[in-house]
């Protein structure tokens, strides 16, 4: 073969592709538009469908095994599961026991391949949340794909699967940051039986793991039970590690027990300037009126983000408008930056403007607004 | 001797042209594995979680904004109904005259006020802040010109959260794209210090206050050329770049990017006319240099539309004003270019970028004068330069219609017509748009005073593109 000719070939089998590929490309953009026009129209249908079952305790439309296999009946059954509670979700999983639904959707999720049937089987699995394939559920909790291990918990939570707890708080620690994210937020659908758990892997994983326990901690804050405050308050005693004692304070505000006051007052007056600007932080959402006058200390902090947070905090807690326009009016002029927005955050601004169009200004008012007027300048 | 030389330079350019679409067809081929599984991964998982979640980290969006009075309300709004649990956006005014900060002030109810504000990185001096008095969580920089970089930077430097999305004026975001682009950082926040987002040129499609309502293609021959172009560029090589840990620019339409990071590196470099390039390299250069673990990743599912030019007159400008940004950047980062020290990115991406972007205007050129010349010399066998030619023409075709193919992915332009008109633009891409932009590109290669700066690109306004166009 001289070399035009393998030149020819290769030009010969280039066009073919090309051909191939336009004509694929007509094809493709012609059924997908297609099929996502019927896909949807048989979606709504199911949906018509299934909440005639739902509504009639006898009604006789038929739903056969073809329908079942229609990835729209899935999409439709779950959308009416996410629309429905009580009686009406329980006949709804009857229907998909019923007519193999379940079983169908577990098979698929066993299955070795295709990824896509496998995701959308234990998104299924998920939604519909039947406590016959709980054991599933727990087995794939450990599945190769993140995608499925993550609604494998959903599901979990769905239908208050208490063993999954365990289970899911103690494989935190192996997960990739983006499955314990999810991992946390599910486990928050357990409310406070999620707590003790979590406790106890902060507890065992606190002095070897950094954003396990950290996470843990902040789910904590979320679920919002009050008895996670004590153990707490032991974590902020022994823990080392800086994202352990932050996640630490931040919950404890959020939860705003007084009793956890005096010890994040104290973490004001740490080295660490992010311990300082967080324990100012969590101060103001507490309300704690006793922190008045440590935050009155930190909004003239050398950090710029401590003077912020202590601000905003003062900006809180009752009395504390009057601490920031002290500051307002102090010779230190980053405090005063930071009270200046503080009360611009908390509506005293627009307020001061509003009494000055209609000329009831008060000296505060006056102070603030000539403030505000010179601004432009920075203060770091 | 010089016949010689004269026909290997004409087979040289022709080999040169094969290979680049080869590396082109490669890629599509690797970023048509990624998105795959990223699709699947999109429209089963559910990101949509993270709205509700205390993991979802806050961001604040920084919009830098000249001259931007007839789009930036719109632009302004979409971007407030995006869906994510917490942000802020800081547009920086930098110096507009057309009365970009009044239209702000009046649609968003802003206020003067007086906030610290930390110069962490260099900007021209700020003038006023103000901030929304209304439900959107908005602050403006009022600041002298300085330039788009300028302003980012005094944009950072006011920002409140750990993360900054740097977008433009000029863009219309889909309502999914930052928690989609988030879930990147939450996958990896350890490590994650950018991420890019899918552009998508808007000309042509219908946008009602603020949203993008229909996407189509336009009928102007200009601004569908470029569709051609983004769908290749940001579906045919960034997910295969991005794979291979080796994406060497995080568009400045579209890029989120970790602070700190950013401030580690000195921010956005002003007059710089390729910032979102140069940061990138930096960020490479910096973390590899220092041995410090990160990633640089791209998100084909976060979907941004955006302006394009669709005048000539524009365009060129614009080519130009990319180019330089080219030249300067492989310039200041030319010790990377196929260093086995910088990985996939020194070797793959960056050598790649000099050997395909950069070069390749000179060695078209030189294509047009010697293969003409040769031909008339007697030098080239024309039976085998019309064969090269075809092999060429042919995988360039293909690689364009591979990139069409993937960005079947996300559904968009399925009538016929749009198909017709996209497919007729790679047909003919090669006869004519193709020459003028290496033209635009020689002409950045040779510099003087009429090509530097950035030009005005004449905005229409996000909501006014759909009509007539």
């Amino acid at each position: 073969m001289t070399g035009i000719e393998r030149a020819q070939l290769v030009v010969l089998i280039i066009f073919g592709i090309d051909t191939v590929l336009v004509f694929g490309l007509f094809i493709l953009k012609g059924t997908h538009r297609r099929s996502m026009v019927h896909r949807e129209q048989r979606r709504r249908g199911y949906v018509a469908l299934l909440s005639r079952h739902i509504t009639y305790e006898h009604c006789t439309d038929p739903i056969d095994a073809s329908m079942v296999q229609d990835p729209a009946f899935l999409d439709a059954l779950i959308d009416v599961r996410d629309a429905v509670v009580g009686p009406e979700a329980q006949t709804l999983l009857d229907i998909a026991d019923q007519y193999g639904v379940v079983e169908t959707q577990a098979a698929f999720l066993e299955a070795r391949h295709p990824l896509n049937r496998r995701l959308q089987a234990a998104v299924a699995l998920a939604e519909i949340g039947d406590e016959s394939v709980a054991g599933l559920l727990m087995e794939h909790l450990k599945d190769r794909e993140p995608e499925i291990r993550i609604q494998c918990a959903r599901g979990l939570v769905r239908m208050k699967w208490t063993p999954a707890i365990e289970a899911i708080v103690t494989s935190f620690s192996k997960q990739t940051p983006w499955v314990r994210a999810r991992f946390a937020d599910t486990l928050i659908g357990f409310g406070s039986k999620a707590t003790w758990p979590l406790i106890a892997y902060i507890k065992v994983n606190q002095a070897f793991d950094s954003a396990g326990p950290a996470l843990a901690i902040r789910t904590l804050a979320t679920i919002g039970d009050d008895q996670a405050v004590k153990p707490l308050l032991s974590v902020l005693d022994e823990a080392d590690d800086v994202e352990i004692v932050i996640a630490t304070i931040e919950t404890l505000g959020h939860l705003g027990s007084p009793i956890a006051v005096p010890q994040i007052q104290a973490l004001g007056h740490a080295d660490d300037w992010r311990l300082r600007a967080k324990a100012a932080s969590a101060l103001g959402d507490m309300s704690d009126v006793t922190a008045t006058d440590l935050l009155e200390q930190l909004i003239r902090d050398e950090n710029l983000w401590v003077r912020r947070n202590s601000a905003a905090a003062l900006a809180k807690i009752p009395g504390g408008e009057e601490s920031l326009h002290n500051a307002l009016i102090g010779d230190d002029a980053y405090a005063a930056d930071a009270a200046t927005e503080a009360l611009t955050d908390s509506g005293a601004l627009t307020a001061a403007r509003d009494r000055h169009d209609r000329n009831t200004t008060t000296s505060l008012d006056r102070t603030l607004l000539k403030r505000v007027s010179t601004g432009g300048e920075v203060s770091v | 001797m010089i016949l010689d030389a004269i026909r290997w330079i004409g087979y040289g350019t022709l080999v040169y042209f094969i290979l680049m679409q080869t590396y082109l067809l490669l890629l599509a081929i690797g970023s048509a594995k990624s998105l795959r599984r990223s699709h699947h991964v999109n429209r089963f998982g559910r990101v949509v979680e993270m709205l509700s979640s205390r993991t979802s980290p806050p961001i604040s969006i920084v919009i830098p904004a000249f001259n931007e009075a007839a789009g930036i309300v719109d632009s302004v709004r979409s971007m407030s109904i995006v869906r994510y649990p917490r942000f802020e956006i800081v547009i920086a005014n930098d110096g507009s005259s057309d009365g970009t900060l009044q239209a702000l002030i009046e649609a968003f109810q802003l206020e003067r006020i007086r906030i610290p504000y930390r110069p962490d990185l260099d900007s021209a001096p700020i003038r006023a802040i103000y901030r929304g008095r209304g439900g959107v969580d908005i602050t403006v920089i009022d600041k002298e010109n300085g330039g788009r970089a300028d302003a980012l930077n005094a944009g950072i430097n006011a920002a409140r959260y750990p993360y900054v999305l740097c977008t433009d004026a000029d863009v219309v975001l889909d309502a999914d794209c930052l928690v989609r682009s988030m879930q990147r950082i939450v996958e990896d926040r350890q490590r994650t210090i950018a991420v890019g987002g899918n552009i998508r040129p808007l000309n042509g499609s219908r946008v009602e206050l603020g949203h993008l309502i229909e996407a189509s293609v336009p009928s102007r021959l200009i601004p569908r050329m470029q569709i051609l172009e983004y769908v290749r560029t940001f579906l045919a090589s960034r997910p295969a770049w991005s794979h291979l840990h080796a994406l060497p620019n995080v568009s400045g339409a579209f890029g989120i990017w970790k602070k700190s990071a950013v401030l580690a590196v000195g921010g956005f470099t002003p007059g710089h006319m390729g910032e979102d390039m140069d940061l990138t390299m930096r960020l490479h250069r910096y973390h590899i240099d220092n041995k410090i673990p990160y990633r640089i990743v791209y998100e084909p599912s976060a979907v941004i539309w955006t302006e394009v030019p669709d005048s000539a007159r524009v365009l060129r400008r614009q080519r130009i004003r990319w180019h330089r940004g080219l030249m300067t950047t492989i310039h200041d980062f030319r010790r990377m270019i196929f260093n086995p020290r910088y990985g996939t990115v020194g070797l793959v991406s960056w050598g790649g970028f000099f050997l395909f972007e950069y070069l390749a205007p000179i060695i078209e050129f030189t294509g047009w004068i010697v293969v003409p010349l040769a031909l008339i010399l007697g030098a080239l066998n024309t039976t085998s330069l019309l064969w090269l030619i075809l092999i060429a023409f042919g995988m360039g075709l293909m690689s364009s219609l591979v990139a069409l193919l993937l960005d079947e992915t996300y559904g968009y332009f399925n009538s016929p017509t749009d198909t017709s008109r996209l497919l007729t633009m790679a047909l003919i891409e090669n006869f004519g748009f193709r020459q003028l932009t290496v033209i635009w590109r020689i002409r950045a290669m040779i510099g003087g005073e009429s090509v530097r700066g950035w030009g005005n690109m004449e905005r229409r306004g996000v909501a006014n593109l759909g009509a007539n166009n």
